[in-house]
């Protein structure tokens, strides 16, 4: 017999809560992307407004968990959710801040001319995208293997960040009127590749849910 | 360095009549720990708690198999002297039982039934077991007033100073909280924790919020069977049985 269908009922109540922070986090950094690939200043600032309600949300689900702790004192599975749930939305709430560093970029790029295309650029946007919308499915599915290939993921992000960083330079030094756009897309290269890290931490919380092991900084590729 | 294995159970079986209440258990206890027993009711863990001061054999028609040690020896090794045994083993129940006597006295009936005479001896030793049961403060002042006057945590801690006093090896507690309210509840903790460092405790407990407290390990069992032994520390975060997982997280019992 269910002896705790009330607590149970909370915790539900709180996953609807962190995915519904994770579909606005998701968002906000695919409309930052968007808006940074094709300059588009309306979109990037969107995203900038919209983070307020990202950060309410975290700041209402801290609340939840705190009571769910004091008051229901769970164990096991139940508590690594709770403690999940909370370095899950401190996650979210960071990516929200990446996608407005990104979108701030995007705004201040939409005022210039192009940079010169740079393929890397969108290799690493389409990494990073797939990294997040990987992490948050492996946490609605509690899919650990799927959490295991983000983490793997991480390398090629960082790899692809560092070679954006070095093709901006020699553009940069080729041609020195791109100079303050390289920076911004030097920059705009470090957001995304900082959604990679903040997604792994993601699918390495949902390992630590799912199977009780802590994996952090263990686990990447 | 290995830890001391204080008690040991290997294989035991335990009926009442046809009914096999405990199977197969193979458990150990080390020296100067708290291990908590939990699980539903009806589960075994108050009938296996009572086996190891043999309690179980007043009970007309029971039988035991396997083979459960203190230290190096048989607990149901024909001939051996039951009291002697449950002066090593002591025990406390559930509902605080004082005898009608003065608290002093309380403390001193097991010296005395065990045969000491010195009153020096007696009186030291009662002071001693008082203060090992955080009791002493409260009534050093009226040690010659009836236990029944105590509160009912105060009286649980003189039912301890009371199984303290013989020097037990191991001292099993068999729910000591489950009658008292949550500040004695809180006395009696702190009380256990204390009282590791001098003797191997075993508690049964229906509040596994109290068995996370105090045990430093917790066994599960469930239909008389062992399910999943560890420290406590892994059992209450990461168990390792889905049986443990759905029992701690209240999804039976």
């Amino acid at each position: 017999m269910e002896q705790r269908a009330h607590f149970h009922k909370k915790l539900e109540e709180l996953k609807m809560q962190v995915l519904r922070m994770a579909a606005l986090s998701e968002k906000a950094v695919y409309n930052s992307i968007k808006s940074y690939l094709e300059y588009n200043s309306d979109l990037a600032e969107d995203v900038i407004m919209g983070d307020i309600e990202i950060n309410d949300l975290e700041n209402a689900i801290d609340r939840f968990n705190l009571e769910l702790l004091a008051l229901d004192q769970p164990m096991a599975k139940d508590l690594r959710s709770i403690v999940g749930a909370m370095r899950i939305t401190m996650n979210l709430e960071r990516l929200g801040d990446e996608a407005v560093n990104l979108a701030h970029r995007a705004l201040f790029l939409s005022t210039r001319p192009p940079l010169p295309y740079n393929q890397k650029m969108e290799q690493l946007t389409e990494t990073s995208k797939k990294m997040l919308a990987s992490a948050l499915k492996s946490f609605v599915e509690e899919d650990v293997k799927l959490a295991e290939q983000v983490c793997a993921m991480d390398n090629e992000a960082d790899e692809l960040s560092l070679k954006i960083l070095k093709q901006y330079i020699n553009d940069m030094v080729t041609e020195s009127r791109i100079v303050e756009r390289g920076v911004h897309a030097i920059m705009a290269a470090r957001h995304l590749e900082r959604v990679g890290d903040l997604a792994t931490n993601v699918a390495e919380t949902v390992i630590f849910i799912v199977e009780g092991e802590n994996v952090k900084h263990r686990c990447r590729g | 360095m290995a830890k001391q294995i204080k008690v040991a159970s290997e294989g035991l079986n335990f009926y009442y009549g046809e009914f096999k209440a405990l199977d197969n258990i193979t458990l150990e206890f080390e020296e100067h720990q708290v291990t908590a027993l939990i699980g539903p009711s009806g589960c075994g863990k108050s009938t296996y708690l009572r086996c190891i001061n043999r309690m179980n054999d007043l009970i007309p028609g029971t039988r035991v198999e396997g083979r459960l040690t203190l230290g190096n020896e048989d607990i149901y090794a024909p001939g051996l002297d039951v009291v002697a045994l449950r002066r090593r083993i002591g025990m406390v129940f559930q509902k605080p039982n004082p005898f009608p006597k003065t608290i002093f006295e309380n403390v001193a009936y097991g010296l005395r039934v065990n045969g000491v005479r010195d009153k020096q001896a007696i009186e030291q030793q009662v002071v001693e077991s008082l203060r090992r049961a955080a009791l002493w403060d409260e009534v050093k002042d009226r040690l010659h007033s009836s236990a029944l006057g105590l509160s009912g945590g105060q009286q649980q801690r003189l039912c301890i100073a009371r199984a303290l006093a013989v020097e037990p090896e191991v001292v099993l507690m068999d729910e000591p909280a489950s009658a008292l309210d949550p500040i004695a509840t809180q006395k009696i903790e702190d009380l256990i924790h204390e009282l590791k460092k001098n003797f191997t405790i075993i508690i049964v407990t229906h509040s596994m919020q109290q068995a996370a407290r105090v045990s430093d390990r917790t066994a599960f069992f469930y239909m008389g069977r062992l399910i999943e032994v560890d420290r406590t520390k892994t059992m209450f975060t990461q168990p390792k049985n889905k049986q443990t997982e759905d029992y701690i997280t209240g999804r039976f019992g």
